[in-house]
């Protein structure tokens, strides 16, 4: 069943009631299935595999001159590598564009499906997915940090030189504060909270039409069922914008994190 | 000081480094000395600690993004 209208209340109760944190609920897929094998948990891995097929149908063969698929997937890859890659790794690009390319991807993906008929679920709105992608880019800054920089020069470089001694003493936890916990936490939250909010929102505003116009409709309802028709296709397009957005922003901060681990502040 | 010409790809990745981070930086001034107030205030039972913990956080915060990349001359 569609989650907007399990999230109506059961037995045609009178009163409206907004969609909460239950959209975000999912039973196993079959009845006796393992509990962890949900809706979003399918559409993860169907998410990676449709990735997987486009990236495989775009770059398996490639021409010199492109055409259909090359010619669409070259246009992600260069979208990719000039405005997510190269700001920030310079010509260490190309050796990180693999795994940029299908981060960007990927996240997109999982955020489309949130306005996708039948889907409508955005991935990343599970705060596992996205913890799991900010700690993965988290360990590789560290590993590469150390590697690079040295343990010893990593963990103190970052911090600036030629200060009087006591205002180390104010200032180190801050910096590791938010360099060792807050950048990897703002960076799983950001996408998951911008997700979440999204999913609420569009299923507020559907229910909102839903319920006016069809579930209970009165002489009253009806205008405010037709504005929540009206916000729904609006808020969809700025969801579809948001979508793009979070996926960019997500990569961004990935290859700014490798960045850093790969060169040091000053 | 470390001050080395830096090849010219990088001054972009500088910039967004420090937009990206000071709100970060903020945060993190205020929850560590703000906590360290609010610890203060706790044990000896005088509430002014807390807030003056996070003012003293931010403007930590602030003098950090400063000599981070304040003196950033590309």
């Amino acid at each position: 069943m569609n989650p907007l209208l399990a999230a109506a209340p059961a037995g045609g109760g009178e009163e409206f009631q907004a969609p909460g944190p239950e959209l975000f609920e999912f039973p196993p897929l079959f009845a006796g299935g393992p509990e962890w094998l949900t809706k979003p948990v399918l559409f993860a891995v169907v998410g990676a595999l449709l990735v997987c097929a486009v990236a495989w149908s775009a770059f398996a063969s490639p021409k010199l001159v492109p055409r259909g698929m090359q010619n669409l997937g070259e246009v992600g890859y260069l979208f990719v590598r000039d405005q997510v890659a190269r700001p920030f790794l310079g010509k260490d690009s190309d050796r990180w564009m693999p795994l940029l390319l299908s981060l960007f991807f990927l996240i997109w993906t999982w955020n489309i499906m949130a306005v996708v008929p039948v889907v409508q679920f955005p991935v990343a709105s599970h705060i596992a997915f996205p913890v799991v992608l900010a700690v993965s880019v988290y360990l590789l800054k560290i590993y590469l940090g150390i590697k690079n920089q040295g343990f010893k020069r990593y963990f103190t470089d970052m911090i600036p030189k030629g200060l009087p001694l006591p205002t180390y003493f104010l200032l180190v936890p801050i910096e590791y504060l938010s360099t060792f916990i807050l950048a990897p936490f703002t960076h799983a939250v950001r996408l998951f909270a911008n997700m979440f909010a999204g999913h609420v929102i569009l299923a507020f505003f559907s229910l909102v039409g839903f319920w006016f116009l069809f579930e209970q409709p009165t002489i009253k309802g009806v205008p405010l069922g037709i504005a929540g028709v009206i916000m729904t296709i609006a808020m969809t397009g700025f969801e579809m914008f948001i979508q793009f957005l979070q996926a960019f922003l997500f990569t961004m901060l990935a290859a700014m994190y490798i960045g850093s681990g790969l060169h040091a502040d000053h | 000081m470390s001050e080395q010409k830096r090849p010219p790809e990088d001054d972009g990745r500088d910039f967004a480094d420090a937009a990206w981070s000071v709100p970060s930086y903020l945060l993190s001034g205020m929850i560590i000395w703000g906590g360290a107030g609010w610890l203060l205030s706790r044990w000896t039972g005088v509430d002014i600690f807390t807030p003056i913990g996070l003012i003293i956080g931010v403007g930590l915060a602030v003098y950090l993004v400063y000599i981070k990349f304040g003196k950033f001359d590309g």
